[in-house]
């Protein structure tokens, strides 16, 4: 199964990590940016499946950047990955930006392996769905006007 | 001291005296101790922070490591190209995990100076140095809104309680952050003046107000809400800098540009130069 990953924290040594554990063990399309400006970008330019962010970074916090993303990607799993251990924090990101899942630093990489697999997937049938959904309204506005035809040649 | 012989009465009150002082001397020093332990439980979020990242670095480079080993051994002989990619990003783990050691290393060498209760070693050190450790603690705190601009002029290495100094700049950097809403900047100076080491601590906070002025130094006085300062800090400061060390604190501040903190150290002191 294919996906695309982004990783976005302040720290170079955690997204090399990150991307090195990711790269043996799978075989997604990772990228990483210490700058939060530079994964908005890529993310207003190319699909993600699965966005991980750091809460504490300079200028736009973890939250506010997962936030952008949800805006640019509804169906993109958002993770927040932090060491900034705080009850508030976690609460306002699951309720404001419809968090996935909330980590916190040290992480294990077999649970972050996992999130990131479901969380490739949930991407995944959330976009079927929507294309699916797409599919019953065009098939839907045809069949109306099949409808509207037939009426217009009875009567 | 003195001259005519005491009665008794006067004898006991000088003996109650002194014993009170010698309490009251006690009590300080525990009091001084107290308020740097709280000034550290403080900094403790942001220690924890600052090494959560290279500690999660590190024990997943260790299993992405050891698995490549694995991976490794079936490559070199099966697909040596495959090999080589795995031996760079081992390499490149290898690198991660020496930052992430010397930042953690820092940040635990900015503590162990810090919380080294020993107070009668005076000895020689380097305050730029006294400095640099300080802004290791401070830097966890810092990090996300407040840029921190160093300035150090080349000093020689001065007679004094390095540890009673971290406390000091300790209390001058908390505090500048403090001054600071949002983002701001905090810039370290430190020069030599005749036979004196100057310090100097600026923010662009929000100023000390005039009617707070003339009293910051008292024990006691804070303008921060309960729980967040104990009103000790500066006074505690003021006590290690001109009791202590026989130097100076002051200040100059104006509204709404911020506060620059002065702190002058003299080369050595006064009684083991005479001695």
């Amino acid at each position: 199964m294919m996906g695309t990953v982004i990783i976005v924290d302040d720290e170079e040594m955690v997204i090399t990590s990150i991307r090195a554990f990711l790269q043996l063990e799978t075989e997604y399309d990772v990228h990483g940016f210490t700058d939060p400006e530079e994964a908005l970008r890529f993310v207003e330019a190319s699909p993600i499946s699965v966005a991980v962010s750091d809460y504490l970074m300079p200028r736009i916090n973890g939250i506010q950047f997962l936030g952008r993303v949800k805006q640019l990607q509804p169906e993109s799993t958002r993770v927040l990955l932090t060491g900034h251990a705080d009850k508030q924090s976690a609460v306002q990101a699951i309720n404001e930006v419809g968090l996935f899942q909330y980590l916190e630093k040290p992480w294990d990489n077999q649970q972050l392996l996992l999130v990131i697999q479901s969380g490739i997937e949930r991407t995944r049938l959330l976009r079927d769905l929507r294309e699916k959904i797409s599919q019953l309204d065009s098939a839907h506005s045809s069949l109306k006007d099949v409808q509207r035809k037939l009426l217009q040649a009875f009567l | 001291m003195v001259s005519a012989p005491m009665n008794d009465r006067e004898a006991q009150l000088t003996a109650e005296l002194c014993a009170a002082r010698v309490d009251l001397d006690r009590a300080m020093v525990q009091l001084a101790e107290a308020h740097k332990m709280a000034a550290l439980g403080r900094l403790l979020a942001g220690v924890v922070h600052e090494i959560n990242s290279p500690i999660g670095s590190i024990l997943s480079n260790n299993e992405v490591l050891l698995r490549s080993f694995e991976l490794l051994d079936q490559a070199v002989q099966a697909d040596p190209a495959r090999a080589r990619r795995i031996l760079e990003t081992c390499c490149s783990l290898a690198a991660v995990d020496k930052i992430a050691c010397d930042r953690i290393c820092s940040v635990v060498r900015g503590l162990k100076t810090f919380a080294r209760e020993d107070s009668s070693d005076l000895r020689k050190a380097d305050i730029n140095e006294i400095l640099a450790n300080t802004l290791k603690l401070t830097h966890c705190e810092f990090r996300s809104r407040i840029q921190v601009e160093t300035d150090f002029a080349e000093l020689p290495e001065i007679e004094c309680y390095p540890h009673m100094l971290n406390q000091v700049f300790l209390n001058i950097l908390v505090n500048a952050a403090q001054a600071i809403e949002g983002e701001g900047k905090v810039t370290v100076r430190t020069a030599l003046e005749d036979q004196c080491v100057r310090v100097s601590i600026s923010d662009t906070g929000s100023g000390i107000p005039p009617a707070s002025r003339a009293r910051i130094f008292s024990p006691g006085f804070s303008t921060k809400p309960v729980g967040v300062g104990t009103g000790l800090g500066l006074s505690i400061s003021r006590q290690i800098v001109e009791e202590k060390h026989g130097g100076a604190i002051g200040f100059e501040t104006e509204m709404g540009r911020g506060t620059t903190f002065h702190v002058r150290l003299p080369l050595a002191q006064a009684r083991r130069a005479a001695g």
